[in-house]
């Protein structure tokens, strides 16, 4: 039973269906919404307010089929009025694109000297194997830098081609060992000290060499220190700081204040000792000297030799830390180049 | 020292190529540094250290790796023929100081035809690194790369008075020498003399007139021992080392003078004929005496870590020809005379721990004791630092040293430490501050076309007297670089000053500027200090023109150690709970009134809810009298206790205004 009031509807119904394809952005969806529900034009409307001239008997079925078709057409409005508004939202954001290949605005931050790095890292490697730090004068006694580390008047490492005096008795330390002497002066065993700093020898400066440089030595006396434990701090600081693969060697050697005394080797930091230019192609890196403390040393400072041994060991700051970061000439520590510092 | 490996081999069996005998003596001390060919024959240089002189020769270092791979150890055989004549009665020899000279052994050799080495001999000393002059004075460079004990020979015939004196030099004698070199003598120098004057300088070297030459047909052959302080002492002052006085510094064995005379003048005999005279002349003041020394078992373990089986250490000492006898507690070993290293046990222990090998000690960690800790200050050092990274300085570590002129530039009054002997003009003091050298590194970078900087040092500056640690600040250039994202910022006075108030209040220190006592070196207008803690500014004009900087340079002193000293404990402040009201002013003063007056003087008013002052926007003309600028300012009112009304903030800022314009005839403006 389809009266002509009913088919129009079904036009106006499907006129809507069509005209809101075309329908792209929250403006056409306005005409839309007004071409048809617009309260004095809207074809639906005009088309409801007709409902009086409905015959009776077909005017239940007229005012069913009219609410049905503007239910549709009201929740179809509705869907595309999100739809659309989901769209522009999304439209605004994307006007918004930035180019983010562009570099970042970076704020300047500023770089602690490789040389600190380090110390501070040696430091705490020592520390938390129950060193303490101690420093000490950078202008010192003859005494404490030589005499009371066995180094008598006359000997040949007191020569003034290698050690800048100030007078007969004052020089700038050659090594960080007077303070080791004179810790020991304050206190007796167990003595177990970490003694980094700046010290002086007069070699012109070059790739490997400069008249100031900065070392850490260690010194632990104790009952029971052995040659054997020597060995094994070595062996442990060198795994904590140029990694768990490092070995350590000894070799003999010859220290005033030490005996026995041994050279250090590292196994290359570059190659794993299978040989490279660092290492000569020996595999093998020479890092510090160290020993048994000469107990010839513990009677310029009381110390009952009978009853403590002891071990010592030192290196140089600059040595480790250009090991670790392939640094191939000294002097950059102390150019200060910018392009350098920034790199740590 | 250079090492033939064939030459040695006459002393020695050795298993093992030339290589791994480098590896094997490197590990009892004798480092080697490198191995090079030499016509068909290999050449070792170890690195002999100081305390072993005697491996300084091919029977030194053949006793060593004896001691490594066994078998025997061969002296050098030869024989000589006498002649009948004695030469004691040819020639005398007398010491007249034997304290520097305990020995002197000779040989005459009389109608010796001097000429040429042949090819072995000059391919032996070339091996290792001597120049070949002619048979008699090579056979003396031989016989000492052989046994390492030094000789000298003479032309006896030029010897007047047919003796020798080893004395003390006289004043004002002089020598020339065989390098040509005419030498002031002094009493401190030991010489050999002939009856007349100097003809060597002992243990060092000949002197040119009595050297051996074509002419030459007697020799008088001298193999001595002399002091070893006193050779080092003459080497050091007359500025000369040779072969000889390495050896005699470091110590030769008195015992070898004898047995090398002997087989130098048999060479000479062989290779350049002559008669050898009856008899050496020995003159032997200081006839030593074996040093006897004992090693107690336990210490082997105690200080080397691993026992060591007594079968090794017998081994070990037989090999060095230490003449071991075992006791009830150890050892007893004699010292031979060429071991001059050996005197104490824990050389005895050395002996032992290298010949064992190093390797075969395990590696253990001393006990546990006690606990480790940094220096006092380091955590708040560690803290400063990382604020100075956070605030884009970057640290830089410049020499102690510096010149005079250049510090006292900057430090006038204080007294510097002075070198002796410095290496250069520029390097003749310790500094006396961080300045200079922070201004070198900084015409560094700027040279280098680096020119936004900001950098630090902390480190220590020293004085006749003492030595502490400072810290300097120093910044050029732009704090912020021109970008894609923003413009340029300059570093200024106050980007400066922001970084000394954050640092401070970084170490709870209260910040109480001045602006006295300038310094020369900085800008009179542009400097403030706070106490002795800090000082800052723009460098001056005058002190930044030398280093040729084309930028405003600014820097900061402050003393760390006041600093770390002088902060005190920090408590938190509770965070408000009512709101906080802001309100801004806008107030015209007289040009010449300080900021710090207008601070100071709203903190007079008295308002406790008064929580902060802060000056946004300055002009300094605009609708107003030239004599006048304007200031706004915006301050926070805040109580701890309930929300303010805006009747209370009105009378604040009545307060405020009221007092601004009663004391320093400051007008609101609309």
């Amino acid at each position: 039973m389809s009266s002509e009031w009913i088919g129009q509807l079904r036009s106006i119904e499907q006129q809507f269906d069509r005209d809101r394809e075309s329908v792209a952005d929250l403006r056409s969806l306005e005409e839309l919404k007004n071409r048809f529900l617009s309260r004095k034009s809207g074809l639906l409307t005009l088309q409801l307010q007709n409902v009086r001239n409905v015959p009776s008997a077909e005017r239940a079925e007229f005012g069913r089929v009219a609410n049905e078709i503007k239910g549709r057409v009201e929740s179809a409005l509705e869907a595309l009025q999100q739809k659309l508004a989901e769209a522009d939202a999304g439209a605004a954001v994307e006007r918004e694109r930035l180019d983010v290949t562009l570099p970042g605005n970076r704020r300047r931050i500023g770089h602690v000297h490789p040389l600190t790095l380090a110390r501070q890292e040696i430091e705490d490697i020592f520390t938390s194997m129950g060193y303490t730090v101690e420093d000490g004068p950078e202008v010192e006694k003859t005494y404490y830098n030589f005499e009371a580390l066995n180094i008598p008047a006359g000997h040949p490492a007191r020569d003034a081609k290698d050690t800048f005096y100030i007078d007969d008795v004052v020089v700038l330390r050659t090594h960080t060992s007077p303070v080791q002497v004179r810790t020991m002066e304050k206190m007796q065993p167990p003595v177990r000290i970490i003694c980094p700093g700046r010290v002086y020898r007069r070699d012109a400066a070059d790739a490997t060499h400069t008249p100031m440089f900065h070392q850490f030595e260690c010194l632990l006396v104790d009952e029971g220190i052995t040659f054997s434990d020597l060995k094994g701090t070595l062996e442990r600081f060198h795994k904590l700081y140029f990694g768990e693969k490092t070995e350590t060697r000894l070799r003999p050697s010859f220290f005033p204040f030490t005996e026995p005394s041994a050279e250090v080797d590292v196994s290359c930091v570059f190659c794993s000792r299978k040989g490279c230019r660092v290492c000569k192609y020996s595999g093998w890196i020479e890092v510090m000297g160290s020993g048994v403390v000469n107990p010839k040393l513990y009677s310029f400072v009381n110390y009952d030799s009978s009853r403590y041994t002891g071990f010592a060991f030192g290196g140089g700051i600059e040595r480790y830390h250009a090991l670790k970061y392939n640094v191939n000439d000294i002097q950059l520590y102390y150019q200060n180049d910018m392009r350098f510092l920034e790199q740590f | 020292m250079k090492i033939s490996y064939n030459w040695l081999r006459e002393f020695v069996d050795i298993a093992v190529d030339a290589p791994m005998l480098g590896q094997k003596i490197t590990h009892v001390g004798l480092a080697l540094e490198s191995i090079e060919d030499v016509h068909g024959d290999r050449v070792l240089d170890l690195d002999v250290t100081t305390n072993r002189p005697d491996c300084l020769s091919h029977l030194g270092v053949a006793r060593e790796v004896r001691a490594i791979f066994g078998g025997t150890l061969r002296r050098p055989e030869f024989r000589a023929k006498e002649g009948s004549r004695a030469a004691s009665e040819t020639f005398s020899i007398s010491i007249a100081d034997p304290e520097l000279c305990g020995r002197y052994c000779a040989r005459y050799i009389s109608g010796v035809r001097i000429g040429p080495s042949p090819d072995w001999l000059k391919a032996r000393l070339e091996a290792v690194g001597v120049r070949s002059i002619n048979n008699v004075a090579d056979i003396t460079n031989y016989v000492m790369m052989e046994l390492g004990h030094p000789m000298h020979a003479f032309d006896a015939d030029k010897l007047r008075g047919r003796q020798i004196i080893v004395r003390r030099a006289e004043i004002d004698e002089k020598l020339t020498t065989l390098d040509g070199v005419e030498r002031a003598l002094n009493p401190s120098i030991l010489v050999i003399a002939d009856a007349n004057k100097p003809v060597a300088l002992a243990g060092i070297m000949g002197g040119g007139e009595t050297e051996i030459t074509a002419s030459t047909t007697d020799v008088l052959l001298e193999s001595a021992y002399f002091n070893p302080g006193s050779i080092r002492k003459t080497a050091r002052t007359l500025g000369l080392t040779t072969e000889a006085s390495y050896r005699f510094e470091r110590g030769a064995d008195v015992e070898m003078a004898a047995f090398a005379c002997d087989r130098a003048a048999a060479l000479i005999q062989e290779l350049a004929g002559g008669e050898i005279l009856r008899g050496m002349i020995d003159v032997y003041p200081g006839k030593s005496k074996t040093t006897s020394i004992s090693l107690r078992r336990e210490r082997i373990a105690g200080v080397l870590g691993a026992p060591v089986a007594d079968a090794v250490v017998n081994q070990i000492f037989e090999r060095l020809e230490l003449k071991p006898a075992q006791t009830a507690q150890g050892w007893t070993v004699e010292a031979p005379t060429f071991r001059v290293d050996l005197s104490s046990e824990e050389d005895l222990l050395e002996e032992i721990a290298r010949h064992c090998g190093f390797d075969k000690f395990p590696a253990t960690l001393p006990a546990t004791r006690g606990f480790g800790s940094l220096l006092p200050n380091e955590r708040r050092v560690r803290q400063l630092r990382n604020f100075l990274s956070g605030a884009g300085y970057s640290e830089i570590t410049t020499y102690s040293f510096s010149n005079e002129q250049q510090e006292k530039k900057f430090y006038p009054d204080i007294e510097p430490v002075r070198l002796r002997n410095p290496m250069s003009e520029e390097a003749t003091i310790l500094r006396t501050s961080l300045i200079p050298g922070m201004l070198s590194a900084l015409q560094w970078n700027l040279n280098r076309g680096i020119r936004n900087l900001q950098m630090y040092e902390m480190s220590k500056v020293y004085w006749n007297g003492g030595e502490r640690r400072t810290l300097l600040l120093a910044a050029c250039g732009n704090l912020r670089l021109a970008s894609v994202h923003e413009t340029p910022r300059e570093f200024d006075f106050f980007a400066l000053k922001g970084d000394i108030e954050e640092l401070l209040a970084g170490f709870n220190t209260p910040v109480r500027l001045t602006t006295d006592s300038v310094p020369k070196y900085y800008h009179p207008g542009r400097f403030a200090r706070v106490g002795h803690l800090a000082m800052f500014g723009e460098l001056h004009p005058a002190y930044a023109e030398p280093f040729k900087f084309r930028q405003r340079i600014y820097l900061a002193e402050i003393d760390v150690d006041l600093l770390l000293g002088s902060s005190q404990s920090r408590q938190v402040e509770q965070i408000p709970r009512y709101p906080a009201v802001k309100r801004d002013f806008s107030l015209l003063f007289d040009k010449g009134t300080q900021y710090a007056t207008v601070h100071r003087t709203i903190a007079d008013a008295g308002i406790p809810e008064l929580i902060r002052v802060e000056p946004f926007d300055r002009m300094e003309s605009g609708p107003f009298p030239d004599n006048k600028y304007s200031l706004s300012i915006s301050v926070v009112y805040q109580s701890p206790e309930r929300t303010l009304t805006d009747v209370e903030v009105e009378s604040f800022d009545r307060k405020i205004i009221d007092i601004l314009e009663g004391r320093l005839s400051a007008q609101l403006r609309k």
